[in-house]
């Protein structure tokens, strides 16, 4: 047991603080939220509270419910599992620190320390916290998301690059899939139907992996397939320019400049397409 | 297995899909060119009953703004096939524009609530500025154009002849004064116009974006400031229309008009006017 | 699928899983890849420092993949099997530049180049890295190959479902496996001719850890508990520098210290050169004198400094928290990083000073960083075997049973293979041995399946019923259970305990004890009721369900600990202080008895093309420096579990 924690920077006690936690026990069944007081450590996070009220699963009321359920995995902001709304913003729950998240001393009740937690809007919920991003991954796919290598054989290094090329693929490189940036997209609506998929909008992280694709030597093979897909409906076009994306992007991946660049790349294909009739 | 690849419907893609590429440029098109230019220089126009005053030309004989602008307007009616350039250069494109913008603002959600970024602000703003635009000009042509005088308090009916005296009429509810109505249809232009030029200097920002024009953040700042800048000029120039003929006394500017139509009568060389032969409304 | 009647199973998607996809899709068999977790969030993309491979800026310096195998060896304490290790250092070269290939965006030098860091246990600059998210990008890259495969229908992920036992058929081969998909619950059996096991590691058996919060071992242990062997269960690699955190231990990576940063203690140096504990606790470390600075590992170490491989730094760090000389007497120490400017911190370490500034509230480039041990690799894992080259040097391509486990057509890739790192891993080998389990020993699982005279689609249907209708029966019994016992709580009691007792430093007596804590907590997992017995998205019972694998696995590592009596890279044992090579040099092989406790025999390590030699790392006095103070009274890890 450590005989000191590292000096957190805000509070140094603990305190309680009460968690709304909108909750749904499956798909098609009607959302409830229930109230929990949490005790909270100094340095303790969404996640570190959530893992609390499983062990401890009883509401402010004294009933005792179900272990709500989330996403997790890495804990540190980089496998982009555990996207929820918290306090009615989208963003990773691992590094929501209490104490930025509620500053408050307030004891719980009226008009003091309340978190509510709120699954993603944007995808389907599977349970309580817990939303399907599919969809995600799909768009990954139908925008050609990888290098088209010859192989796993040896056949010498990779192209060279700048230090500055690299740093700017690196950015767009390190999206963890977290889907923050579609949750808060006024143009990317929910939609649960996998067919209608591959024509409603596909959002500023997957426009922005086809850029980072477009912009390595090998990747830029398949950019006329790509910028087909993002010339097309749900594509680039689709994008309303509110600049949300970039603002709740965890990874602060520059995504306005990845759609004023897939614009670009589109309006030079469509012009291509038209002199060379194809 | 949520992830498994599903197939494309094999269907033929509905109009709107199959030209999704062509029609949201086009919109973005239509936006900037034509009725971008337009509203630019209409504006110019019709704020020219406010500069007119200042015009060295004018203001030696006296005439002020009102005579400025007739002679814009007698200048934009004497180019030929007007009716054509119209319908072609400029209804058509608006219908166009208004009719997919519309359809377009139906794919988004806004959040404004959630996410009070500024940016976002004007992207809420962008699909409403263009909502109340559509019925604005719809209500602007109509009743000055087209003649739907049922819909102009005090049934004014605009005359290119009398353009401004009509045309302070029409705002003012009365030629004699200023009517409740009057303050409501001023207003209504107010509003109508400041949301336009707001429409096409946010247009403008983000047509740049979606064009590929600015892809860097620093360039979409610096793009930013310029289309502010030309939003504040374009601002100025509706305001002083509005407020310029919404303070006209069509009395008065009735008579400048009546010694200008007599003056072209008596003098026709004097004026550059080819089409000096009165018209009716 | 593509018409093959052949069909190979891969449990997890983390680096190993992906690469051995790739690979075998690419030799033209189908494959199902299982994961908890999409398999773009599997574990590895925590992995920040880097990926070792020898290079030609080293070579011309005087390194090679021969100087890469024989560090690798000797990091390890002469535990590991030497052919594999060999031939994982010579292929190394080619992984790297297989994954630049594939846009893993390296850092570059001016020249375009890829750039080189300084790891542990190295005196070349031979580790290749990605920004501070190396793991990540490599993760991507193959993810993005097998989302291709996918697309052209080679590969079928069936992600958020959980591997829950490997079915084996009446002539002793694994020709399937149970899992379950963990939302809608349903239970179902897969045939395959090759089952590859890339589960990773077992961190969460010590609670917290620097491992995800999949990284329990459940799926290894269900593995063992079916018969196969578990091999070095007791080498624990404790990393050196971990933040202190309530949910996690979040990993300062060695980079930090590769990269420059030097660890210290405040503490004033007595006139006999000695050092002691400066009588203010709370003083800002940045207004302490150099001359007040106590860098131990720089003292002790002249030759490799701040670099020593993982576990002398741990033990280091721990003995001198132990000493009383830690941050504010407490269990911290400081790792700075302030001396080398804000410019290069960011350019060189961003996305790890990030996670402190996250986490942490404060910036590294102004205020040194406190840091403590924390559970982190899982050198130990399901026993393997191989085909040497007859001199030893290498393994031979393709060769049917490459890291096949005790069981045959049951593979073990990756982490959760016992190989290549002995008992200690260097660090950013572990990448390299993940991807290259997959490339070089995918093709064999290719070759063996090809060749294989028993195919699982001959079995009969029953054995498949059998084995899922097994673990729905064990699922009811849990589900039905109407015990008295949580299982968050169970969890928590053996983290806390293996923490204690199994960590950095062992002693017969407290594992003999934690032998019996962890039997009590198998007696009461046995009385475990859940708080949600709903048949829809149920993490309650999957956390359950692994709890009780955990425990199993925990035995393992206990006794396997208790029954080496000897001192040996991360084990390290008070009443064994030295290495016994006569007795040890030899691997820890144990066996499930029915109970879930664990009988354990020893394999002697097969002569290599190495001699083991005494490993010192250059050490200026054998002195007590290494040498742990006695075994700790209360728990000493900043990671026990709270
Ligand atoms: C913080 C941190 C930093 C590190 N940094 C480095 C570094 O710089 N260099 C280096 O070389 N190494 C590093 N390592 C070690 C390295 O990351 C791991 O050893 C390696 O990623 C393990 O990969 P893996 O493929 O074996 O398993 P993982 O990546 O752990 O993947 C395991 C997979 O198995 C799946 N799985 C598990 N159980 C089941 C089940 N029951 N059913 C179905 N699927 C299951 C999971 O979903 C996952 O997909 C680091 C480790 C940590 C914790
Ligand atoms: S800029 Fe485009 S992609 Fe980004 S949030 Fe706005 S509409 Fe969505
Ligand atoms: S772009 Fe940013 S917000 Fe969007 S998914 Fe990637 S990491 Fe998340
Ligand atoms: S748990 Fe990985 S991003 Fe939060």
């Amino acid at each position: 047991m450590p005989t000191a924690t590292p000096n957190a920077p805000t509070s140094s006690r603990s305190r309680t603080v009460r968690f709304a936690i909108v909750r749904c026990d499956g798909p098609g069944k009607p959302e409830r939220t229930e109230l929990f007081d949490v005790p909270v450590e100094p340095g303790a996070n969404i996640i570190s509270c959530l893992q609390w009220i499983a062990a401890n699963p009883v509401t402010i009321e004294g009933v005792r419910t179900t272990p709500p359920t989330w996403d997790s995995g890495c804990l540190e902001e980089v496998c982009g599992s555990c996207t929820m709304n918290i306090n009615g913003r989208v963003r990773q729950a691992c590094s929501a620190l209490i104490d930025a998240v509620s500053p408050s001393t307030t004891p719980p009740g009226p008009g003091g320390a309340t978190i509510t937690l709120e699954p993603m809007r944007k995808f389907p919920v599977v349970r309580d916290l817990c939303v399907d991003r599919a969809r995600f991954f799909r768009n990954l796919e139908r925008i050609k998301a990888w290098v088209p290598v010859d192989g796993t054989y040896s056949l010498g290094a990779g192209p060279t690059e700048s230090p500055d090329h690299q740093a700017t693929r690196y950015a767009l490189s390190t999206c963890m899939t977290c889907g923050c940036c579609l949750e808060a997209c006024p143009q990317f609506l929910r939609e649960d139907k996998p067919e209608a998929w591959d024509t409603s909008f596909v959002g500023a992280a997957v426009i922005s992996q086809a850029v980072l694709f477009n912009d390595h030597p090998t990747g830029a093979t398949l950019k006329p397939q790509r910028l087909d897909v993002l010339s097309g409906p749900g594509g680039v076009n689709d994008c309303g320019n509110s600049q949300n994306c970039v603002k709740v992007c965890p990874k602060e991946i520059p995504l306005t400049e990845s759609i004023g660049a897939a614009g670009r790349q589109v309006t030079v294909h469509a012009v291509k397409k038209f002199f060379s009739g194809r | 297995m949520s992830e498994t690849a599903h197939e494309a419907p094999a269907k033929q893609q509905p109009f709107m899909q199959r030209h999704h590429f062509l029609l949201r440029r086009l919109h973005s098109l239509t936006g900037v060119m034509p009725i971008g230019v337009f509203l630019i220089n209409h504006l110019l126009t019709n704020s020219s009953v406010v500069w007119g005053m200042i015009d060295p030309k004018a203001g030696k004989t006296g005439h002020g703004g009102v005579a400025t602008f007739q002679h814009e307007v007698d200048f934009i009616h004497s180019l030929p096939y007007l009716i054509i350039i119209e319908i072609f250069g400029l209804w058509l494109p608006i219908a166009f524009h208004s009719v997919l913008g519309v359809y377009y603002a139906t794919t988004g959600r806004a959040n404004n609530a959630r996410y009070p970024f500024q940016d976002n602000w004007r992207y809420t703003l962008q699909r409403v500025s263009g909502y109340v635009g559509v019925l604005f000009i719809f209500y602007h042509v109509a009743t000055l154009r087209w003649g739907w005088t049922f819909l102009v308090p005090g049934g004014t009916r605009w005359s290119a002849e009398y353009a401004a005296s009509t045309l302070a009429q029409t705002l003012r509810g009365h030629a004699s004064g200023l009517t409740l109505a009057g303050v409501g249809v001023s207003l209504f232009y107010m509003a109508g116009v400041s949301l336009l030029v707001f429409h096409l200097a946010n247009g403008l920002w983000t047509a740049a974006i979606t064009w590929g024009l600015t892809v860097s953040r620093q360039a979409q700042r610096r793009w930013g400031y310029a289309c502010a800048g030309l939003g504040a000029a374009l601002m100025a120039m509706a305001w002083s229309a509005v407020i310029g003929f919404a303070t006209l006394d069509p009395v008065r500017a009735r008579l400048v008009e009546e010694s200008l139509r007599s003056a072209h009568r008596a003098e026709p060389a004097l004026t550059a006017a080819p089409d000096a032969a009165p018209r009716r409304p | 699928m593509n018409g093959s009647k052949h069909r190979v199973i891969v449990v997890g998607g983390g680096l190993a899983g992906l690469a051995a996809s790739v690979r075998i899709a690419e030799a033209g068999l189908p494959v199902d890849i299982f994961s908890i977790v999409p398999v773009k969030r599997s574990h590895s993309v925590c992995a920040q420092g880097g990926i070792n491979a020898c290079n030609e800026v080293a070579r011309q310096q005087g390194y090679s993949e021969y100087e890469h195998f024989d560090e690798s060896i000797y990091g390890g304490d002469f535990l590991a099997h030497q052919p594999p290790v060999y031939e994982m250092a010579h292929w190394a070269p080619k992984i790297i530049d297989l994954l630049d290939r594939m846009g893993v965006p390296f850092n570059r030098t001016n020249e375009g180049q890829r750039d080189l860091r300084l790891f542990g246990g190295s005196l070349y600059k031979r580790t290749h890295f990605a920004g501070a998210t190396t793991g990540q990008q490599v993760l991507y890259a193959l993810d993005e190959q097998t989302r291709r495969y996918a697309a052209e229908g080679k590969v079928t992920k069936y992600e958020h479902w959980e591997f829950l036992w490997p079915i084996i058929a009446d002539d002793g081969a694994c020709r399937g496996i149970v899992a379950q998909d963990l939302r809608t619950m349903q239970i179902r059996a897969f045939r395959a001719d090759a089952v590859v096991m890339a589960t990773g590691g077992n961190g969460l058996i010590f609670g917290q850890s620097t491992n995800s919060v999949m990284c329990t071992g459940g799926a290894a242990s269900r593995c063992y508990q079916a018969g196969a062997k578990y091999a070095n269960g007791e080498f624990i690699q404790v990393h050196p520098t971990a933040i202190p955190g309530a949910d996690k231990l979040r990993l300062m990576s060695e980079s930090a210290r590769g990269e420059g940063g030097r660890v210290w203690v405040p503490a004033i140096k007595g006139p006999s050169g000695g050092w002691t504990r400066h009588p203010d606790p709370a003083r800002d470390p940045r207004q302490i004198p150099a001359s007040e600075r106590y860098y131990f590992l720089e003292e002790r170490y002249p030759k490799y400094g701040n670099i020593v491989p993982r576990d002398i730094a741990t033990r280091e760090i721990f003995n001198i928290c132990m000493e009383g000389l830690g941050v504010a007497g407490g269990n911290m120490v400081y790792l700075d990083l302030t001396h080398l400017g804000r410019e290069y911190i960011e350019r060189k370490l961003l996305g790890i000073i990030e996670i402190y500034r996250k986490f942490v509230g404060e910036d590294p480039a102004e205020v040194p960083m406190k840091i403590f041990p924390g559970v982190h690799y899982t050198m130990g894992g399901l026993w393997t075997t191989y085909t040497p080259k007859p001199d030893l040097k290498g393994m031979t391509l393709g060769a049917p049973n490459s890291m096949m486990c005790s069981v045959p057509g049951l593979y073990a890739f990756g982490e959760v293979n016992y190989q290549y790192h002995g008992a200690n891993r260097l660090g950013a080998n572990a990448l390299l041995s993940c991807i290259f389990d997959g490339l070089f020993c995918g093709l064999g699982v290719a070759n063996a399946v090809r060749d294989a005279k028993r195919l699982a689609s001959d079995e009969p249907q029953a054995l498949y019923d059998r084995a899922a209708e097994q673990e729905n029966a064990k699922q009811r019994r849990l589900v039905e259970g109407k015990g008295d016992q949580n299982p968050y709580q169970i969890a928590r009691e053996m983290g806390a305990e293996m923490t204690a007792a199994s960590t950095v430093v062992k002693s017969g007596p407290r594992l003999e004890q934690a032998l019996a804590k962890i039997a009590e907590l198998r007696d009461r997992a046995a009385r475990i009721s859940l708080a949600d017995t709903g048949m829809w998205t149920n993490q309650n019972l999957s956390f359950a369900r692994a709890t009780a694998d955990m425990l199993t696995l925990a035995d393992a590592i206990l006794r396997g600990g208790l029954e080496r009596r000897e001192s040996r890279g991360s084990h390290y044992r008070t009443d064994f202080p030295e290495r016994n090579d006569a007795e040890f040099l030899a691997t820890t092989v144990a066996q499930c008895n029915p109970d879930g406790t664990s009988r354990i025999a020893f394999e002697p390590v097969p002569k290599g093309i190495v001699e083991p030699r005494k490993r010192t790392y250059g050490k200026k006095d054998d002195a007590p420096a290494s040498k742990p103070a006695d075994a700790p009274k209360a728990p000493a890890l900043a990671l026990a579990a709270t």
